[in-house]
């Protein structure tokens, strides 16, 4: 069983692509989609403008209001099942679904975050209706997958306390599913071809190696090696980080283009 | 600027006065203290720790 992330950039350059590659593939697929970008796209068409906050470490992050949660659900939904559509189409058992579906994925709340604020002061606010995957409940996605060939899922969670609906962070959720189905492989498909050092990709790491270089390289992809990391300890045999804009993307990343960690 | 007390170790804190609250303000007895409003007035008390961690 393979997991698939295409992160927002990816799925908006390059969809048919990604789809087509899953399309080609023999082996059931887990195929998670982001689409940041295009939840930006459609809050501004309809008047709601998104609204970003400064960690203090720097990292710009989308704030989720609940009307923005809204547009959030209802945009992952539409790119989730026009892929699904687009896997049916291609000759694959196809399924979408969220992270709220079954449940499947359960999240807690952040209730406060900290942000620096317009007068560059360190303030706590509301957390929004963002969260962090605290549980993989694999049972919806193995029954699902007894059925289909490709389970196509949105990150979006249940809050495990109030029971909403929460915007995770598409990476966090591959990386938890497949962690919790000790998956063969986890192919991570970014608009870079791999971890960058001094210009040129790094091809392969141990687990060791990439929680050492997730402390010198930059954000976004520190986080990936950091969780790359632990998805192996917790028994994925193989994580790939890789580009998801050149041809058949999925194969060329099984095959070892980009950035191995097992 | 307002003078409010640490309600850790009892010491002075300066506040500006238009200080909005969750602002945070380390004291120099180590804590980091944020503000808030009782009773209109600003008021200090310890911050709970916050990680970062946001969605997609």
């Amino acid at each position: 069983m393979i997991v698939v992330k295409a992160g927002g950039r990816v799925i908006k350059q390059a969809r048919d692509k990604v789809l087509e590659s899953i399309g080609r593939l023999g082996e059931k697929v887990i195929l998670v989609h982001g689409g940041g970008d295009q939840v930006t796209e459609v809050s501004k068409r309809m008047g709601v403008e998104p609204t970003f906050v400064t960690s203090p470490n720097g990292i710009r992050s989308r704030y989720t209001s609940m009307e923005e949660l809204e547009v959030y659900v209802m945009v992952m939904g539409m790119l989730n099942k026009f892929m699904t559509a687009y896997l049916i189409k291609a000759g694959k058992r196809a399924f979408g679904m969220t992270g709220v579906d079954g449940p499947t994925l359960l999240a807690e709340r952040k209730k406060k975050i900290v942000i620096i604020d317009e007068r560059g002061k360190k303030r706590i606010i509301d957390g929004g209706y963002t969260g962090k995957v605290v549980q993989v409940r694999t049972e919806s996605i193995t029954s699902i997958l007894e059925g289909v060939d490709v389970v196509v899922m949105s990150p979006i969670a249940v809050d495990k306390e109030e029971g909403l609906p929460l915007n995770v962070d598409g990476d966090q959720a591959a990386f938890s599913i497949a962690s919790a189905l000790k998956a063969e492989s986890l192919v991570l498909l970014t608009d870079v071809e791999g971890v960058l050092m001094e210009g040129k990709v790094v091809s392969h790491l141990d687990v060791s190696q990439a929680s050492e270089l997730s402390s010198k390289i930059g954000p976004g992809m520190n986080r990936k090696l950091m969780m790359a990391a632990e998805s192996v300890k917790a028994g994925v045999k193989r994580v790939t980080i890789s580009s998801g804009l050149v041809n058949d993307p999925v194969a060329e990343a099984i095959n070892g283009r980009g950035t191995v960690i097992e | 600027m307002a003078q409010l007390k640490c309600p850790i170790c009892g010491g002075q804190v300066s506040v500006e006065d238009d200080a909005l609250p969750g602002e945070l303000v380390e004291h120099e007895c180590g804590a980091q203290l944020e503000v808030f409003k009782k009773n209109e007035t600003l008021s200090l008390r310890l911050a709970e720790e916050v990680g970062e961690d946001w969605g997609e």
